[in-house]
This record gives C-alpha cells, sequence and structure tokens, in this order.
C-alpha cells in the first residue's frame, strides 16, 4: 500500500492487489495441496497424452473435470447467497435434471444426436421450473429462502424418485456421453463448457447493472427499494439461474456415468457450493460477491476430494481431514483474523521503518 | 486350491439348505396360530422400516418384502421408506409402529449403532422386531428377535477366495466400500481380509458411498495414484463396480484384461456388465427373503423360539456365461 | 409519607458529563442527568436528540466514552442490563417483555419464585406475587390466569410489579403510553404516582405532551445530545418546552442569511398536487400542493406525520387513497419505482437503514438510483458514471472525494451529501428531502441547506421535512404544519413568521383537544 504507484511494476500491483482479495487464503490452500500431491509424485502435475485414447490425461485434467459440476452450482449459490438467500435445493435439482434426461433417452432408446439435445433441453427447462418455484416462494410470497429451497430439496429429491420410480436408471447415447467424457483440444468438455458459461454470466453480471443491484438487495434491501430498484424480478432470476446451473450440474454428472442414481446424484452438493461460495470469500450474511472466488473454492474442494484419495487417506478419516481444511481456510479468512494479520504487518513495517531511521 | 474354494461354497449351500429345511419345518407348526388368525378375517398390521431407494438391490429386496407380506398372505404391511438414509426419520417411523401397536416390525436399519433405546421399547410393548439385511451395533441378540440377511462375511470371503485363485503369483488391488461405519461395509471388510491371501497387496481403500458416479472419480485418481498398477478391484456394490469399470475403459484400459472388477450384490446391470466382460465376477447378496421373513414373524407372533440369525442363501457368478445363463431369469 | 416535590435529599442517580460518540455521531456530549427518589421525571427530545442513548448508558446497555454514574452515592460502571438490575435499576420498554405463556404470578415472580424444601413452592410463589399486585393497586388481578388473558395495559402494569419485586429504587418507563387509550394511561399514572409516594425515582419518556405536564414533577431536555435545560415541570410553558426540544442552532443561523428573499412562486398550476391523500394508521387527508421552484415545510413533532407524508408522497408507503396530479395529469404513485419515473425522489431520514448501500462504493451509491431507472440490462458506461461522481462529489464538497471508497467509512455529513447526490443525479422535478440535515455538523448542515435553496431557485420543488423548526421557517415558502397524524394549519411565510408561531399553532392545538 505504501509502495508510490510510479515506482512499483504493474506485476507488484496486481501480486498487491491479490492479497487484498479475500479468496487469497483459498489460492494458498490450493497451492499446498498440490504441494502436498507433489510430495507424493513429482509428476502430479504432468498432463500426458493417453496413447490408448488420444485424450489428454492427468491429475489436473482430472480436477478440472470434477470441478466442473461443482463450479456451476457454486456460481449459481453465490448469486443467491448475495441476495442475502440460500438454495438449499441444488442438489435435488441435480438428481431431477439428471432422473429426467436419463429417463427420457432410456424411454427414447436412439442414441441420437437429437435425442441427447432433446434431454438436455428437458432437463434444463425442469430445473428453471423449480427454480421459478423458488424464486416466486421467496421473493412474492415471502417466504425465507432457508425454508422455501429446503422444502425444494425434499420435494426434489421425491420428484427424481418419481420420475424414475425410485429406480437408478441408465441410458445409452454417445452425444450426451460425450458432454462429460469428451474432450474438446484436449481439455475436457464439461469444464469447457462450465468456463464458458461462467464467463457469459459473469460478463452478464459485471457488464451490466446486474450485480451492483444484486448486491445492493443483499447489503440493504430497504435502500435498494428505495432508489428504484425492483426486487421481485431479480431475486426470481437468481433462484432460476441458480437452479438452471444446478441442472447443468445434474447433467455432467449424470452423463459421466451415465446412470442417475436418484439416492446419490447430487447428494450433498449444496453443502458443497455454500462451503465453495465461503471459501471464495463471499459473505453468507449476502451483499458484496466474487464470482471468482467461488470458482476458486470450487476448484479447492474438487483439489481436495482428489488428494484425499491421491494421498490414501483413510476413508474414515477423510470427513474429519475435509472439515480441518475448510475451517482453517474460513478462520484464515474471517474479518476479526486478518485484522489481526494486518495489524501485525503494520506492525513490522513500522518496526522496520524505524530501524531505517535509526 | 480351487477344490477347497468349491467344497467350501458347497458346505454353504448344504447349510443353507438345511437352514431352509428347518424354516419350513418351523412353518409348519405354526400353521395352527396363523390359521387361526386368518379364520378371524383379522390381518396381521406389520410396520416395515425400510431404506428406500438406494439401489436396484434395495429396491429389488424391499420389493420382495411388500410383495410377500400381502394381504393375501394375511398381512397389512405399512411401508416406511427413510428420508434419503436419515437415521432419525427410521427411528421416528420406529416409534410410530410402537405407538400405533403394530404386531411385529421389520428393520432394515440405515445405520449400525444407536438402536436400544427404541428396541427397549418394542421389547416393552411385546412387539417382536425382526432386522432385515442390515444388522445393529452392538450386536445385542436379546434385543430382536431375528436377523434374516444373506452372510456379508461368507460372501466377500468366496470373492476373496476366486481372487487368491486368479492371482496365485499375487497382485495390487483396491477397495472401494461404501460409507464407514456401516454394519455391511464393516462385514463386508471383515470377510475379505480374513480370506484374502497374503501375496495379494492392498494398495488403498476409500468410500466411493455406494454410487457409480463417486467410484469412477475415486478410481479413476486410484490409477493415477499408483500408475496403473492395479490388476484388481473389490467394489462393495454393484454400482461402484460399475464405476470402477468406467474409470478403467476412461484410462484407456481394458476391464477384465488389465484390470479384474470384483462386486457384491448381483443386480441385473452387473451380470450384464459381467456378461459383456466388464466386471469380472459377482458375488451375489440375494435380496429375496421375503417368504423367510413371513416365517419368522409368524412363528414369533405364535411364541416359538426362532434362530437370532438366518442366513440367506446367496450364489456367485464368475463368467460371462453364468451371467449370460442366469440373466433371462433375474428379478432384479 | 414522602411529599411530591423534588426531594433535597442526594439524587439517587447522577450522571456527570457522560459522552457517547457512534462513528460519525456524537450520541451525547458532556450530559449531565440527575434522578431524585420519590419524583417522576420526564426525559424530552426529539428524535435522535440522545434520550433513548442516556437510557442504555445508565442500564449499561452501552459503553460510555467518558463521564461517571453514581447510582445510591456509590460510583458504578454497568456491563449489562443484570448489572443495573442488581443496583435497582429496572427498565419497562413499550414493548412488553414477558412470557406470554406463563401466568401472571409466574411472570412477576420469574427468577424470585419462592423455594420450600422440595423446588419451588408455587402456593407461597403465587401468594407473594399476589402481594406484589397489591402494593400497585392490582389486587383484582389474579395471579393463576395466564398473561395472554390480559390486555396489553395490564401486562405492563404487570412488568411493572415484576421490577418492583426485584425492590427497584429506579424505574425507566420507555415510551410506556404509546399504545395505550386514555383511560389505560390513567390506571398507568396512579400506579406511577403511587410508587413514587413510596419513593421510587421515576424515569419516565414519552411525547404525548399532555402526559408529561400531567405526570412529571421535573424534566430534562435534550437536544442533538446535548442537555439544553432541566426544569420544573411546572414552571415550564408548553411553548418554552418545545422551543427548546426544537431548538435554534446559532452556528447555523449565522452562516446562512435569514429568510428567503425569494419573491413566492409564479402563482400558475402546481408540479405536484395531492388531494385527501390518506394511509390508514400513518395518516389522515392531506391536501398538498408544490409549485415548480417552491420550498414547501412540513413541521410537526415526532410524531405528527410528516415523514409520513413524505413517504406516502413517494409511493415508499401505498397511500390508501387520495388523488395525485403531476404536471397536470392524474397519476397515481404507489412505489419508489414509479415516482422515480415521475420525477420525484426522496431522501429519507433514516440514512443507514433506508438510505445509504453500505458496503458499496461512493460511486455505486451515487449512481444507484440513475442506474435503476434506467433498468439492468442498459448499464451507465464507466464514463457517464465519472461525470455523475465529478459532478455531485465537487457541487456537494464531498470529502474525501474519492469515488472508490466504502460509503459507510464516510462521516454522516458526507453520508448524507452522497445521498442528496444520489437523488440529484436523477434530475428530479419534485425532491422530498426528510431530515437532510439531522446528526450531522454544523458545516454540513449549511451546505446542504444552501444547496437546497439553489435548487430550488434552479426550479425544483422541493419538500423539506425537518424537526428543527428554525430550519423549516428558513427554508421554506409555505408551511404546512402537523399534529397527531394530522395538518392543523398551513403558513405562508413571511417576515412576520418565525418559529413561534409554529410553536403557538402546535401548542394551542394540543390544549383545546
Amino acid at each position: 500500500m505504501s509502495i508510490p504507484a510510479s515506482r512499483s511494476s504493474t506485476a507488484v500491483r496486481m501480486v498487491t492487489g491479490l492479497f487484498h482479495q479475500p479468496y487469497v487464503w483459498a489460492i494458498v490452500a490450493l497451492i499446498l495441496l498440490l504441494i502436498v500431491n507433489l510430495t507424493k509424485n513429482p509428476g502430479y502435475l504432468g498432463v500426458s497424452v493417453n496413447p490408448a485414447t488420444g485424450n489428454l490425461s492427468g491429475n489436473v485434467i482430472d480436477i478440472l473435470r470434477a470441478s466442473a459440476p461443482i463450479m456451476m452450482i457454486a456460481v449459481g449459490m453465490t448469486l443467491v447467497i448475495a441476495t442475502r438467500g440460500i438454495d438449499l435445493s441444488v442438489g435435488s435439482v441435480m438428481a431431477v435434471a439428471g432422473a429426467v434426461s436419463m429417463e427420457f433417452m432410456n424411454n427414447t432408446g436412439t442414441g441420437s444426436f437429437g435425442t441427447a439435445i432433446v434431454a438436455v433441453l428437458l432437463a434444463l427447462g425442469i430445473s428453471a421450473v423449480l427454480g421459478t418455484l423458488n424464486g416466486i416462494l421467496v421473493s412474492i410470497v415471502g417466504l425465507q429462502p432457508f425454508i422455501t429451497t429446503l422444502v425444494m430439496m425434499l420435494a426434489g429429491r421425491g420428484l427424481a424418485k418419481v420420475i424414475t420410480s425410485g429406480q437408478n436408471t441408465s441410458a445409452t447415447n454417445e452425444s450426451f456421453r460425450w458432454i462429460a467424457n469428451g474432450t474438446f483440444l484436449g481439455f475436457p468438455v464439461v469444464f469447457v463448457i462450465a468456463v464458458l458459461i461462467v464467463a457469459v454470466l459473469a460478463a452478464l453480471v459485471r457488464r451490466t447493472a446486474l450485480g451492483l443491484m444484486i448486491e445492493s438487495i443483499g447489503i440493504n434491501p430497504k435502500a435498494a427499494r428505495m432508489a428504484g430498484i425492483r426486487p421481485v424480478g431479480i431475486l426470481v432470476s437468481v433462484y432460476i439461474v441458480s437452479a438452471v446451473l444446478a441442472g447443468v450440474a445434474g447433467i455432467f454428472s449424470t452423463a459421466s456415468v451415465m446412470t442417475v442414481e436418484v439416492a446419490k446424484t447430487g447428494m450433498t452438493a449444496e453443502m458443497d457450493a455454500i462451503l465453495a461460495v465461503v471459501i471464495g470469500g463471499t459473505s453468507l450474511a449476502g451483499g458484496k460477491f466474487s464470482l471468482t472466488g467461488s470458482i476458486i473454492g470450487a476448484l479447492l474442494i474438487a483439489t481436495l476430494d482428489k488428494t484425499i484419495v491421491y494421498m490414501s487417506i483413510p476413508s474414515s478419516a477423510t470427513p474429519a481431514f475435509k472439515a480441518i481444511v475448510i475451517v482453517i481456510i474460513c478462520l484464515l479468512q474471517s474479518p476479526r483474523v486478518r485484522s489481526m494479520f494486518n495489524r501485525r504487518r503494520t506492525r513490522v513495517i513500522i518496526a522496520e521503518k524505524e530501524t531505517v531511521q535509526a | 486350491m480351487a477344490p477347497t474354494t468349491r467344497f467350501r461354497a458347497f458346505t454353504g449351500l448344504a447349510l443353507a439348505g438345511t437352514l431352509a429345511f428347518s424354516l419350513v419345518a418351523c412353518s409348519s407348526g405354526s400353521d395352527e396360530p396363523a390359521a387361526s388368525g386368518d379364520d378371524g378375517g383379522e390381518l396381521t398390521t406389520v410396520g416395515f422400516v425400510a431404506v428406500g431407494p438406494e439401489g436396484g438391490w434395495r429396491t429389488a429386496n424391499e420389493q420382495n418384502i411388500q410383495d410377500a407380506f400381502s394381504t393375501e398372505n394375511g398381512f397389512d404391511l405399512k411401508y416406511a421408506p427413510s428420508s434419503n438414509g436419515d437415521q432419525n426419520s427410521q427411528i421416528t417411523a420406529f416409534t410410530s409402529f410402537i405407538d400405533e401397536g403394530v404386531d411385529a416390525i421389520l428393520l432394515s436399519a440405515t445405520e449400525a449403532t444407536g438402536w436400544e433405546d427404541v428396541l427397549n421399547r418394542a421389547q416393552e410393548a411385546e412387539i417382536p422386531v425382526v432386522l432385515l439385511d442390515r444388522g445393529i451395533e452392538p450386536n445385542d441378540e436379546s434385543l430382536y428377535t431375528s436377523r434374516i440377511a444373506p452372510d456379508n462375511v461368507g460372501i466377500s470371503a468366496s470373492a476373496a477366495e476366486w481372487a487368491n485363485e486368479q492371482f496365485p503369483d499375487g497382485a495390487n488391488y483396491v477397495v472401494l466400500e461404501g460409507p464407514p461405519g456401516l454394519s455391511v461395509v464393516n462385514d463386508r471388510n471383515k470377510g475379505w481380509d480374513e480370506a484374502v491371501s497374503d501375496n495379494l497387496v492392498k494398495l488403498e481403500s476409500q468410500s466411493a458411498n455406494w454410487s457409480t458416479e463417486e467410484a469412477k472419480s475415486v478410481f479413476e485418481t486410484m490409477l493415477k495414484a499408483n500408475g496403473n498398477d492395479i490388476q484388481l478391484v473389490f467394489a462393495q456394490n454393484d454400482e461402484m463396480g460399475l464405476g470402477a469399470a468406467l474409470a478403467v475403459e476412461e484410462a484407456g484400459l481394458t476391464p477384465g484384461t488389465d484390470v479384474k472388477i470384483i462386486t457384491i450384490d448381483g443386480t441385473q446391470a452387473a451380470l450384464e456388465a459381467l456378461a459383456a466382460g466388464r466386471l469380472s465376477f459377482v458375488a451375489e447378496y440375494n435380496p429375496l427373503f421375503g417368504e423367510d421373513a413371513i416365517e419368522v414373524v409368524n412363528a414369533a407372533l405364535a411364541g416359538e423360539d426362532v434362530e437370532s440369525s438366518i442366513v440367506v442363501p446367496s450364489t456367485t457368478f464368475d463368467s460371462p456365461e453364468a451371467a449370460t445363463a442366469a440373466l433371462p431369469d433375474r428379478q432384479y | 409519607m414522602a411529599t411530591t416535590a423534588p426531594a433535597v435529599t442526594e439524587p439517587i442517580v447522577e450522571m456527570e458529563n457522560i459522552s457517547i460518540e457512534f462513528p460519525g455521531v456524537k450520541a451525547l456530549q458532556n450530559v449531565n442527568f440527575r434522578l431524585f427518589p420519590g419524583e417522576v421525571h420526564t426525559l424530552m427530545g426529539e428524535n435522535g436528540a440522545g434520550k433513548s442513548t442516556l437510557i442504555k448508558a445508565l442500564t449499561g446497555v452501552y459503553k460510555i466514552d467518558s463521564g461517571t454514574i453514581t447510582v445510591g452515592g456509590v460510583q458504578r460502571r454497568f456491563a449489562g442490563t443484570a448489572d443495573a438490575q442488581n443496583a435497582g435499576i429496572s427498565t419497562v420498554y413499550q414493548e412488553v417483555n414477558l412470557c406470554d405463556n406463563l401466568t401472571v404470578g409466574e411472570n412477576v415472580m420469574l427468577g424470585h419464585e419462592i423455594r420450600g424444601p422440595i423446588g419451588i413452592n408455587w402456593r407461597k410463589t403465587h401468594e407473594a406475587a399476589h402481594e406484589a399486585l397489591i402494593r400497585l393497586g392490582l389486587g383484582d388481578l389474579d395471579p393463576r390466569q395466564p398473561l395472554s388473558s390480559i390486555s396489553l395495559a395490564l401486562q405492563q402494569l404487570v412488568a411493572i410489579s415484576r421490577a418492583m419485586v426485584t425492590d427497584s429504587t429506579v424505574l425507566i418507563l420507555d415510551e410506556p403510553t404509546s399504545s395505550l387509550d386514555a383511560n389505560e394511561v390513567e390506571g398507568l399514572f396512579t400506579v406511577i404516582r403511587r410508587l413514587r409516594d413510596e419513593g421510587v425515582a421515576i424515569l419516565f419518556v414519552s411525547h404525548f405532551l399532555d402526559q408529561v405536564y400531567a405526570i412529571s414533577d421535573r424534566l430534562t431536555v435534550l437536544r442533538n445530545g446535548i442537555v439544553v435545560g432541566e426544569h420544573q415541570t411546572a414552571e415550564l410553558s408548553r411553548n418554552q418546552l418545545i422551543s427548546e426540544m426544537i431548538g435554534k442552532d446559532v452556528e447555523t443561523l449565522n452562516s446562512l442569511g435569514s429568510h428567503r428573499s425569494r419573491v413566492v412562486h409564479s402563482g400558475g398550476a402546481p408540479f405536484y398536487s395531492a388531494k385527501d391523500l390518506t394511509r390508514k394508521g400513518s395518516i389522515e387527508p392531506v391536501d398538498i400542493e408544490v409549485h415548480a421552484g417552491e420550498v414547501v415545510g412540513l413541521a410537526g413533532l415526532l410524531g405528527s406525520g410528516r415523514t409520513e407524508l413524505g413517504r406516502l408522497i413517494y409511493g415508499a408507503d401505498k397511500p390508501d387513497s387520495g388523488v395525485v396530479t403531476i404536471d397536470g395529469k392524474t397519476t397515481d404513485v404507489t412505489s419508489p419505482v414509479g415516482a422515480l419515473a415521475q420525477k420525484i425522489a426522496f431522501s429519507t431520514e433514516n440514512r443507514r437503514d433506508e438510505g445509504i448501500v453500505g458496503d458499496l462504493t461512493v460511486r455505486e451509491n451515487l449512481v444507484l438510483a440513475v442506474q435503476a431507472r434506467r433498468g439492468w440490462a442498459r448499464p451507465l458506461s464507466r464514463k457517464e458514471q465519472a461525470a455523475i461522481c465529478d459532478k455531485y462529489l465537487t457541487e456537494l464538497n464531498v470529502r474525501p472525494a474519492d469515488p472508490e471508497r466504502t460509503v459507510k467509512n464516510l462521516s454522516g455529513g458526507n453520508q448524507q451529501k452522497v445521498l442528496l447526490g444520489r437523488w440529484l443525479a436523477t434530475q428530479p422535478e419534485l425532491l422530498i428531502l426528510d431530515e437532510p440535515t439531522r446528526g450531522i455538523d454544523v458545516g454540513a448542515k449549511a451546505e446542504i441547506q444552501e444547496t437546497i435553496v439553489a435548487l430550488a431557485d434552479d426550479g425544483m420543488s422541493v419538500i423539506f421535512i425537518s424537526s428543527e423548526l428554525e430550519e423549516v421557517v428558513r427554508l421554506s415558502e409555505r408551511i404546512i404544519v402537523l399534529k397527531d397524524r394530522r395538518k392543523i394549519g398551513e403558513i405562508v411565510n413571511g417576515p412576520l413568521v418565525t418559529a413561534e408561531s409554529i410553536v403557538d399553532l402546535i401548542a394551542s392545538e394540543g390544549i383545546v383537544s
């Protein structure tokens, strides 16, 4: 901060700027996790072409692929949380989307490209309907987001079971399978799609005034209303966006194994999404949000999951391990701990100055 | 080696046979009271605290129970699936069955621990409780009437013996477990670990939560972590085995050749995969024991002694041909 | 028997040089306050004058920055209400905080139940409760009936008995009469007098003048966090009291000229007019007209309906009925969105809760209303935003003039300027300002007043709401006087009109009714 702008290079400013971002500790944790993996195998980050399939292969690729669905729901969750809401139904919506697409492809039986397109549209359509319901209940009826989406979480999973008659349903469709397992220019298609969707969404939110309005509603709903912002449209939109992105995540998940597991698909996904958002530095109290932070949060969670397996951490210890890592990150991000660090840093700087003067 | 395994499998079957016979004997003895119940036109009310949709095996099992305890057979079955495997919802259902005063309760516990209180209450209310499939821990046999289940320990031991046979010169293997803490998981681990030979090296054991999707993701990383040097996967259910098969294919390897996959349960999807050569060994965990359950409930209501543990006979499928032969008759 | 005259004895509570500062606001400055045993002492003051801050300082809710509190001759520093209660200071708030699902007796005795050899002796507990009720003349009340079965007024009395069970020597009643009818108020006053005669010191807060004169022996008047007077009630006229509450800010007076010397509006059709604008429970039918270039003041005490009328015009609250004409066309304004579309802007008195969006930057706060009117799909370009920031940060002299600073870190006065800038950026034709100068320093106040005059000179219509009558008189061409949610008069400003004229109008109305 004290460095005069004229003397600091752009790179230095970028780095210091980064250090003021709330998600800096998530990045640090991400790097640490990668280092931990590197200690087990120095070739961990290597990416090679698999001779048998011709695709890029490597742990990084796996992480990118695994992070795609989390990214989708985390980005949607970020917008909802920014408006002081929460969407607990994303996991169930994933299951519904998966169930609809699998059931449709299973029944039509043709493995054609057209079938896959219709399946995707059906899945996204029903997700949008569920999201609209959430949005209307929250914004117009005025129910609490927690309760509304909790009900939707239970109802959604029920709906998925009704659609598939309670069965895990599989289907065969190469185009649909390609979404989760194919590669585009060597990169996993899921990741490419996820990045594209996030880019479009980020542009939509930050290049228009949508982000400003969402933040205003989240920080001070009364003031936002007095300033002439209509909250209903924006609230309904964020719940729709969240649900549709959950639908995309559901397609990613089920396309990966071409099976919807009604009791498993998207199970506890809402927790991953909320964690990614919090790790990314968006406050659960709403207001200022960071899509970049949530994406880093999603990458971190995917990396954490993969590290647990890679490092052969015993399965009974995995929940505890995951919890510890996340608690530490959240602690480091809490304003109080951050201010403690800052005070310490200033003190060090002052001390340094004093020594120089002396 | 091979003859011993076959011998053991045979004794297993023989034992199961005797058991089935003794059950029949039992039921013939209990004909009188059951019949008298029917005369009065009264249905026996049975509460079924179930797991609910979880996978192909569970669906087949619970459907079989519901079919068996039909009105024609003199029962009024109240089916209470858990909400997404939540134990609390099961305990709530259990308690309300006690309060309703049902004649008997069937319980498939989602979690092994924490059942003492409600089981004691059932005992005070003199309602016999029959555990189906899942056991409880600590396994206090005085708390329930009987447990009917295929023998998890025996089944995974038979899988281990097949593995020993396949890899006489040793191999690296990994285990895909169900959620930690379940009695099934503990039993399947126990049977495997006791029977597997020392020259098979366990590289890693991870939970994939019974899920195909998770198993695919977990095994993909396991392959990377071990430089594809894994010859055998012991998947504790069919779904996870299918996920592992997908990961193998994704890595450009051939299941059955490069990596052999063992699964437990024997659902139709698994047998199809076995017939196609994507899985190598499927041990059946027989879900069809509705009839056995009826026998036990009737015997208990008649005040007769019931075996505290009843093992449901199961078979194994070790070749595509065996799978193809079994598929047409597969009910689940 | 104690006398009703203030005791010549030592005060039971003595607060000296109390100061409390919140970010951007000096809530209390060197306040001295004394409370004697056996007196009813009223705290008077407008909203934000510091009444509730003073009470919270006394009961340990707020920490004082400086000063001393002496209770019963001992210097104290309370860490919380429980601490204060142990020292004999009890508070009964306007929302009764008792347990609905318990009986009257249980509520009275909660935490002081009488214990027998095995647990609580409920019979004796209820007997004790009955005695406590008799002490307040509530012998008819059955301590065994559930609290929820008695009226709110009786519940308030139960709350007072509960306070007395703890042997309180000081009883604070914070706006206890706001939801009671006349008979209930009389019942409450009987109880208060009884306690006073027993030697309890009672601190009473109310903004109903008649009640204050009926019950209190002495009163202390606060304005802007400063004590402006301590009086025997009998020796202070209503007019004097109102002028003290509303005050004359000498410095501000000096910084600006006297009355506006401008010629009154050109007499044509008004820009805005409303007939019989009503909202039930908020304000009774009001007529109001505002011409282009005219400043219309709304004057009245707290709770008179001055803020409610402003909100109704803006559509922040939806009117039940009334005919609104804007620029010659009959129309409806039922929401802020609608108001902004018709070029009406409203700056709230509640800057923190309804005004600024604290975590956003100055720039984002400035452009918010303009952006809302354009809709989310048509964002203002960086350049347009910079233009708005440049213009209003300079014109309104916002310090620091940094558009990227988080607005909550600015002082109250500068936050107010940012808000004003937000509304001006929408280029309104009618600007409603509710207490735009409250709680900000004198310099900023003068600047805002000058801005208002300049805006009207440029042809904007302004409705100016303030609790400071001097300010209203100085700035407005016409003044609408409100009392008890009614319009009681309209004064055309002129050289003979002073704050006193308005005070007279309000005071005389009160006595007649």
